[in-house]
Formats: C-alpha cells, structure tokens, sequence
C-alpha cells in the first residue's frame, strides 16, 4: 500500500459565479411570468408594441425560467457537489469558466433575439441556429469538464447524484442535436429538417424530455446530495434511489407523444406514450417517498430549519406533478386538459414547487458555506417559505380551474345537440378573474424571491476579506489500496452480484455513459423512426400543395410573432372539435410544414380550418386592432404589420431553403420573388375593393392574410388563389 | 424504390418484441443485482458518501450580525 496523498483544494469560485446568475435570470424569467400573465388578463399590458407582445414573450418567459434559473441552478449545485462527491477539483478551471460564461452569453442572445421574433417555433427550442450551435459547443465543454473529473477522481464509488448529473448531460445533448436539426435559410433563420408529424413527434420528444432530463434528473441529483446533507442522515434506501435511477432512465425517454394525444400522430405511438407515462409514476412516487423518508427521525428539525422546509415542498411537489403528469397523459383525461390551462398548472406546480423550491433550499444551505457567513436571517427565510408557498397554492388553484372550465365549456353541448359555447371567446371571458388571481399568486411568488435575493445579498455583504480556501487531502485512485472483495463464490447469480465486474465498469465513466446514450437512443429510434420510414403512418393526400411563396413569407411572420402561442392548428377527431372548427386534421395535410404549427395551448381559437372563413378585408382589420372585429377579444394588435414593408428579396433564399428539404417548387425556385410579388398585388386590390386602405401590396399583411388564406384549404379542395377569399360572405358582427 | 417502401414491406414489427425482451432482461438484471445481500455493505458505504467531509456553515452567530 502506497502513502501518497494529494493535497488539493476545491473551486467555490464557479458555484458562486452561478449561484448569482441563478438569482439574477431568476428573478428575470420570473418578471417576464408576471407581465404575460398580466396581458393574458388585459391586453392592454402588450402596451401596442411588437417586442413586447405575448407571442414574443411567451417563449422568453420559458426559456428564461428552463435554461437560464433552472439551468444555473443545477450548474451551481453540480459545480459544488461533484467536487465533494469525487474528491477532486474540477477538471479544467478554463473550461468551468468558459461553461459559465457562454452559458451567460447563450441567455443574453436568447433576451435579445426572441423579443425581436427569431424563433424555429418549436417549444423550449426556440432560439435560432447559431446559438443552438453555441449551446451544444458550451454543452460539449461542460461534457469534458465533468468526465476529466470523474477520471481524476480520488473516491472510487460513484454516488447515485453522480449517476443522475451523468444521464441528464448525455441525453440533454442528444434532445438538442437532434431536435434542432435544420436547414439555415439566414443568418437568424431556418427551417426543421422535419416536418409535420415527423416535426411534432421529434419537437415532443424533445419536448418531454427537456422536462425529464433538465427539470427532473439533474434535480433528483441535487435532491440526493443536499437533502442528505441538510439531514445531516444518509438517504433513506440507497438500493431505491438506484431502482429510480434506472426507472427513470428506461422509462422517461419514451413518454413524449402523450403531448399529441388525439392529434395527426398515428394512435400507436400516442397510446404507447401513455403507457410508458402511466409506468413513470412508479419511480417518481419510489423517489419522492425516498426523499421524504430521509427525513425519518429529523421530522423536529424541519420546524426549525426553514432548508428543509424548502425541500419538503420541493419533494411534495415533485410527487403532484409526476402523479399528475401520467394522469394527464391518460388519453381521455388529455383530451379534456389538452389546449387548457390545465397544462400551464401542472407544469407550474412542477416549476415553482419542485424546481424552485429545491433550488431555494439549495441556495439557503450553500450560502453560508460559500460566503463564509452565517445567513443573515433564518426568519426572512421562513417568510420567503411561507409567501412563496401561498403564492404557488393561489397559482395552481386559480390556473387548475381555469383549464377545467375552459375544457369543460369547449365540449359542453345543449340540448339541442349544439355546442352550447359557441362563441369562442366566451370560453376565455370566463377565465378573467382566475387570471387575476393567477397574477396575484406570481406576484407574491417574486416577493418571495426578493426577500431571498436581500438575505443573500446581505450574507454575502458579512463575507471575510479573502475567501478562505480550505486544503483538501485524499489518496489519488491509484495509490488506493485494491477493495478487499468477496471471496469468489461459484454459479452465475453469485458472480454477477459480486462487486468485482462492476468495480471494473464504475473505473470506466465513459463506458457508463455510452451505457446511457444506448439505452436513450435505442429508445428513441424505436419510437421514432416508424413514423419517417413507414408509409402507413403518415400517408399522403394528393390536393396538399406547398406554401406560395408569398404564403411561405406569410407563415414565417406568423412564426415571428408567436402566433403558435395562443393558436393551435390541429382539429382534433373529437365531435365538439369538428363541430366547432370542421373536418378533423390528417397527417397528410402537413406534409410541407417544416417546421409544424400544431401549437399547444388554445388562448386563442383553432387556425387550421381558417382558410376562407373571412375576407381578407376582416383579416386585415382584426390584425390592426382584433377588438374592432372581436369586441372581447384578448389578442394582442399587430398594427405594424400594415406599416412594414415585406422583404421581397429574402423570399427567394426561403424557398431555396425549403427545396433543399425536398419541398417541390417548380417555378417558384427560380421566380419566387415574382410570384410573390404578383399575388401580394391581387390580395392588395382585392382588400381596396372591398373597401378597405389602399397600398397594402408590398406590406407584410398582405403575405400574412395569404397565408390565413391558405389554413385548411387543401384538404377541402377549395380554390387554390388566395385572392379568391370569399369577398360576399362578410362574417356576421364579427363572432367566432 | 425508395428506402421507405423497403422498409414498409420489410415486416420490422419482430423488432420491437426483440427490444422490449432486451430492455426487461437488463432491467430484470439491475433489480436482482440491487437487491443482492452481497451488495448490503456496499449500499452502505455509497449512502455515507455525501456526509464524507467536513463542511460546517459558519456558526449562527445572531441575525444580521456580520463577521470577518
């Protein structure tokens, strides 16, 4: 046996580089919650601005709240725990600093670029190609900082926290890669490699398990290490937290087409991500009772010890929302809760309980030990607790009733047999008071949060002069005396439970982790790829045409501003549904849809059968100011639409861009501009005819309305010019 | 022919049986593995390893009371 000792110390400086910038984008991302809700409550509060109008904001809001407090949040406490738990300090100091940096960078592109409407319209994966190929190089840097830890390590095991940071950084960056696959159309825009089911199954997929494998595993790694910690006792069951792991891990990965249930998806996939999301609630109720049992004989401790009140509700709140989420994906309760609010409780029940709850008593406990201070007050922290608790309750509950009503109105019919809420906007009238008291509950949320950013300022503001930096020794690996193992017993089972192979696989994290991409990946493609490569599931319909490219324009302005946010377009075969919208949306219809626009929330109606419905004079009247045609309508005006002139030039490289994806253009790969320009002029008379204002050819109304124009149109064989809206049939004052 | 009718007339469906016998066997396997008494100690150690070292806050020393 060997005496060599290493003397090392571990870098504190990271954690606390992050641990601010958790509190700073926090409080950001928080802010922006609160003025979307508001103007969800009065449109008002969209102040006529295009930057700062809801479709715009909206992905701000999640993006900020995902990657920018959530995603700090975990870097603080991987950056803090990872060191301990592996005896060792952090691979690379350059590359910790260059993880936090860009990552800073990354959030501070995303502030700008989407307020200015640069988006690839699929949800959390908003932000446009450069900067997806920045995060997947910061990604890769963290990649490598992480593993040259776990080879330098001086503890030979390999925590369970370890285990979960491991599965979140490997699948995080095959989600990333792969759903934000696309061809560049600009310096700031571009098109999704898929389309249209393919497009949807990918986005939700990813979508998922953006859910699973950046708001759950990576917290489950904290929740293992700081609630032992703040315990001051092991956890619980040790052999349960590596059932949960694995669980997770098999399970997870398969549960993303529960958010298409009822839409063009074929049935087999959706029916088998509703099983696999039924069977996730096993492990996540396996890992809350674990975290809560932690607590066993320290119940004393939690009345005292506002960290642990923190991560009791952390905990609790991780059990509502995993038994909520394999409810949900149930597909006749989906069916009800899909398009509501329903969804915007639950994921919020997860988000401020689970996600900022953990993170608060996370940052409660670090803080001391980071700034060499005692806290400055336990009691502001106690009324963090009790502020931010009663506002999560007044969210939920509010948010809970308003998704139900809606749903329940939406389906609601009459004696008579007819919809008995015809009137859409009825439906969202309804909801007003419950968005008031949603904002009521946000608010005291970011109270909350501002009480604790003063208690940590002020407890940075104790700090000593100089950092201490305490001294660290252990015994590198190598000089470890070799584990005294089990003497060797016979037969199969004995030797595959014996430690002695596994030893051999724990010195190896990188066979661990491509152990973790196979089990990711094969899944994956298991569930995917059937939908590109079998012509059953999505099959074609011969009258789907591509965009014009005038449409093309149209449809992007409509990705730039987010309407995707608030409108779906996706029928789905549900009597109230056709009643309601019409003919029932097909896989087929959106086979030109790169990227798809099926949305997942309906403040707004439903937009896939819109083609035809108005003239294009009520389009161009509602987009100016929508409560001169919808008198109680919650829609954000688009006035500068009329002003801005349409960049006729650009349409050409979009098209280009969509016949590198296989998109059939015929004469519009050489002419786009042209044709554009002629159709713009026809929809422009036609508007002046109708008695609406002169000039609108070269504006991006025009290509707007051509787009509405087209919604739902193919499928239903009508005529193909958009111009041929229907100028007779006026709509009557203006109802939906 | 496209890769698309080859893979539609290819009958892949025995796949999917395949995987799902390969993902329960392994996982079959990491249960047995977790609960073998062999692994008791072991479980044990791996539990301890967050406590392992020695990070005491700084006593409370009284609200708002700075130090340093």
């Amino acid at each position: 046996m060997s005496t060599r000792v290493d003397t090392f110390a571990y870098d504190d400086a990271i954690v606390r580089k992050f641990l601010w910038a958790t509190f700073i984008w926090g409080l950001v991302g928080f802010l922006v919650g609160l003025l979307i809700a508001l103007q969800l409550a009065n449109p008002v509060f969209n102040f006529g601005l295009e930057f700062l109008s809801f479709g715009r904001l909206r992905p701000l809001h999640t993006n900020a709240v995902i990657f920018a407090f959530a995603g700090n949040a975990i870097f603080t406490g991987i950056y803090y725990s990872t060191q301990r738990l592996l005896k060792a300090r952090m691979f690379s100091d350059g590359l910790s600093n260059f993880h936090f940096w860009g990552w800073q960078a990354i959030i501070v592109a995303a502030a700008l670029t989407l307020p200015l409407g640069f988006t690839q319209a699929k949800e959390y994966a908003e932000l446009e190609w450069p900067i997806d190929l920045a995060i997947a190089v910061v990604w890769v840097a963290f990649a490598i900082n992480f593993v040259g830890t776990m080879v330098k390590r001086r503890e030979r095991h390999i925590y369970v926290a370890i285990w979960f940071y491991i599965a979140s950084i490997v699948t995080v960056a095959v989600l990333h890669i792969f759903n934000n696959l696309s061809v560049p159309a600009g310096p700031l825009k571009s098109y999704s490699l898929y389309a249209g089911v393919q497009d949807a199954f990918m986005q939700w997929w990813y979508g998922h398990n953006a859910v699973a494998f950046f708001l759950t595993t990576p917290f489950l790694g904290l929740m293992y290490y700081f609630m032992p910690k703040a315990a001051e006792r092991p956890v619980f069951s040790y052999k349960l937290s590596i059932l949960h792991f694995w669980t997770i891990v098999f399970l997870y990965i398969w549960a993303g087409p529960h958010h298409l249930h009822y839409t063009a998806l074929p049935d087999w996939a959706s029916t088998l991500g509703m099983l696999f999301s039924v069977m996730l609630w096993m492990p996540s109720w396996g890992g809350m009772i674990n975290g809560l049992l932690t607590l066993r004989g320290a119940w004393n401790k939690v009345a005292e010890e506002p960290v642990l009140k923190f991560f009791v509700v952390a905990v609790t709140a991780y059990g509502m929302s995993t038994f909520e989420g394999p409810m949900l994906s149930v597909k006749s309760v989906n069916s009800l809760a899909h398009y509501t609010d329903w969804i915007i409780a639950h994921v919020h029940t997860g988000a401020l309980g689970w996600n900022g709850f953990l993170t608060f008593g996370m940052i409660y406990w670090l803080a001391p030990r980071l700034f060499q201070a005692p806290l400055f007050s336990k009691k502001l922290a106690e009324v963090h607790f009790w502020i931010a608790t009663f506002g999560i309750l007044l969210y939920v509950a509010s948010i809970y009733s308003a998704g139900i009503t809606q749903g329940l109105m939406w389906r609601a019919f009459d004696e008579t047999g007819r919809l008995a809420y015809p009137d859409f906007v009825e439906t969202v009238m309804k909801l007003m008071p419950m968005y008031w008291v949603r904002v009521a509950g946000g608010s005291l949320y970011i109270l909350g949060m501002l009480i604790f950013g003063y208690n940590i300022l002020k407890t940075w503001m104790a700090r000593p002069a100089t950092y201490e930096v305490p001294l660290v020794t252990a015994a590198p690996l190598g000089a470890q005396a070799p584990e005294p193992h089990a003497a060797p017993a016979g037969g199969l089972v004995a030797s595959f439970t014996s430690v002695k192979w596994h030893r051999r696989w724990e010195g190896a994290p990188v066979f661990f982790m491509v152990m973790v991409v196979v089990a990711v990946v094969v899944a994956s493609l298991a569930e995917i790829i059937p939908t590109f490569l079998i012509k059953s599931n999505v099959p074609t319909i011969a009258s789907v045409k591509p965009y014009t490219p005038l449409e093309l324009a149209g449809r992007d302005i409509y990705i730039k501003e987010g309407c995707f946010n608030c409108h779906s377009q996706m029928v789905r075969p549900l009597r109230h549904e056709t009643e309601r919208w019409g003919e029932y949306s097909k896989p087929g219809e959106f086979v030109y849809d790169h990227p798809f626009l099926w949305g997942s929330r309906r403040i707004g109606p439903d937009l896939a059968r819109l083609g035809g419905k108005y003239p294009d004079l009520w389009h161009v009247r509602h987009m100016e100011d929508p409560r001169s045609v919808v008198q109680r309508s919650i829609m954000p005006p688009y006035a500068h639409l009329q002003r801005k002139a349409l960049d006729f030039d650009q349409i050409q490289s979009r098209v280009d861009a969509m016949v590198m994806l296989g998109v059939p253009y015929g004469d519009a790969v050489t002419n786009a501009p042209a044709m554009a320009r002629e159709q713009a002029q026809a929809i422009a008379a036609g508007i002046e005819s109708q008695g609406g204002p002169a000039g609108l050819a070269d504006r991006e109304i025009v290509a707007l309305v051509a787009y509405l124009q087209r919604l739902g149109r193919d499928v239903r064989q009508l005529p193909a010019t958009a111009s041929a809206a229907p100028a007779a049939a006026v709509a009557p004052g203006g109802g939906k | 022919m496209k890769l698309v009718d080859v893979m539609s007339a290819a009958g892949l469906s025995i796949y999917a049986i395949v995987a799902l016998v390969l993902f329960m066997t392994a996982f079959v396997a990491i249960v047995i593995r977790t609960f073998a008494p062999s692994q008791a100690s072991q479980h044990e150690y791996d539990a301890r390893l967050p406590l392992s070292d020695d990070d005491q806050a700084p006593a409370q020393a009284g609200r708002g009371v700075t130090r340093g």
